[in-house]
């Protein structure tokens, strides 16, 4: 039999992941298991899909539009990079991203919000990492809204992302945070992770305006998905 | 080297783009315009969240053996032998009854590098609004002698819970009906 390359998957630190049940949230108690089993893992768990792109079409970095369809906003590009527990890139894996226009209006038939909708605007790209992991989408910024039925709970400009990393049991769907933003520290669902420095990494960064492109800002964020390449010799 | 935190997950909300459920994503059984050798099957069934209600939009995504029990993945051993008419994966939502339908092949089983046997199996991962991290539970089939000493599916206690991940056979394939938690929770694993 060929040689195989281990890549491991171990227990993560709780506080650092999202609190399954989130007070305010109800939706959160009735979708998510109250038991959770373990189970041993297998090459069927440590192996994982990579052709995607052949069930799921590319969609292209660039949702802002151009000329005469160009969405309305504060003009940004995204540079993300999708990374393992090594740090080492994730190269050629799907990213997935999906995001409110600059009203705060998703192109959803559930979004019957009265935000205005952008008709340049549709707000999800779908890409693949380059070899050093890294992607970069040009949108416009994202508004803030208000969640329906919630006593005044607004969810904060955030994008989401859906990425794949080396094995199944690497995928993973996040979102992503704005630096500044008064509506992070309220924010239930951001508030689900206990960790002050975990909830922190889901801000991305905002880039000087020196290193961007003359008509745009920039802000730089980093995914770690589950894996790392081998258990450490100690 | 210093171990990264993963990320932390949060819920797709629900707002997840439609038109990132592309038609023919349900569909595992071609790749390349080559048909998947093995038994081609229907996967299909209803979710529902505590209290019984329907789930619709919900994003189910499969990941599965070929019918030789081999993963597309450079880490199965025996992955040069791979079907070329077969990735393994999958995606579909369910519609407005949180019904859900796939059509795949029945995959083989395999010997683990130990000498146990995974029984046939499929993998799957549930993403929705309120699901602030991904689940996952398996799909075992119905009158598969391996079932009694497939190390996952023999991992769930109590043992009157294992029949919940088993399909059962329906018309032109087999069913799977997921309750996300209450009545008849079914059983999902924290890895």
């Amino acid at each position: 039999m060929a040689t195989v390359t281990l890549y491991g998957v171990g227990p993560m630190d709780e506080a650092t992941q999202s609190t399954r049940v989130i007070p305010g949230y109800p939706q959160t108690a009735r979708r998510n298991p109250a038991v959770l089993h373990r189970r041993p893992l297998t090459r069927s768990e440590l192996t994982g899909p990579r052709e995607q792109a052949a069930k799921l079409a590319l969609l292209g970095a660039d949702i802002a539009g151009r000329g005469a369809g160009q969405a309305i906003g504060q003009l940004i590009h995204v540079r993300l990079k999708v990374v393992d527990e090594d740090g080492a890139p994730v190269g050629g894996t799907m990213v997935e991203m999906w995001q409110a226009n600059a009203a705060g209006r998703y192109i959803h038939p559930n979004d019957d919000d009265h935000a205005p909708v952008d008709p340049h605007f549709y707000g999800a790209a779908r890409v693949l990492t380059d070899e050093s992991g890294a992607v970069e989408i040009r949108t416009v910024k994202p508004g803030a809204y208000p969640v329906p039925d919630s006593n005044h709970w607004w969810r904060p400009p955030h994008i989401h992302f859906s990425v794949w990393g080396k094995v199944w049991l690497s995928r993973l769907v996040t979102q992503m945070f704005f630096p500044g933003e008064p509506l992070n520290a309220p924010d239930r669902i951001l508030n689900a992770v206990p960790d002050g420095a975990a909830r922190e990494s889901l801000v991305c960064r905002a880039a000087p305006t020196s290193e961007g492109p003359p008509n745009a800002l920039v802000f730089e964020h980093r995914i770690v998905v589950r894996g790392r390449a081998a258990t450490p010799a100690a | 080297m210093a171990r990264l935190t993963p990320t932390a997950e949060m819920t797709t909300g629900p707002f997840f783009p439609p038109r990132y459920v592309d038609d023919g994503a349900h569909d595992l059984t071609q790749r390349n315009g080559r048909a998947a050798r093995g038994e081609r099957i229907a996967l299909h069934g209803r979710v529902v969240e505590a209290g019984g209600a329907p789930m619709h939009n919900l994003v189910l995504e499969l990941w599965q053996a070929d019918a030789q029990g081999i993963f597309r993945d450079a880490r199965d051993p025996r992955h040069a032998d791979a079907d070329p008419g077969f990735a393994g994966w999958g995606r579909a939502a369910t519609d407005a009854d949180g019904r859900y339908r796939f059509t795949t092949i029945k995959p083989g089983a395999y010997a683990m590098p130990d000498g146990r046997m995974r029984a046939p199996h499929v993998n799957v991962i549930v993403l929705f609004s309120g699901i602030m991290r991904h689940l996952q539970t398996v799909i075992f089939f119905e009158g598969e002698a391996g079932n009694e000493t497939d190390p996952v599916l023999t991992a769930v206690e109590p043992a009157g819970l294992r029949p919940r991940l088993v399909a059962r056979r329906d018309g032109d394939g087999y069913r799977f009906d997921i309750a996300l938690r209450g009545d008849g929770e079914t059983p999902f694993f924290q890895d």
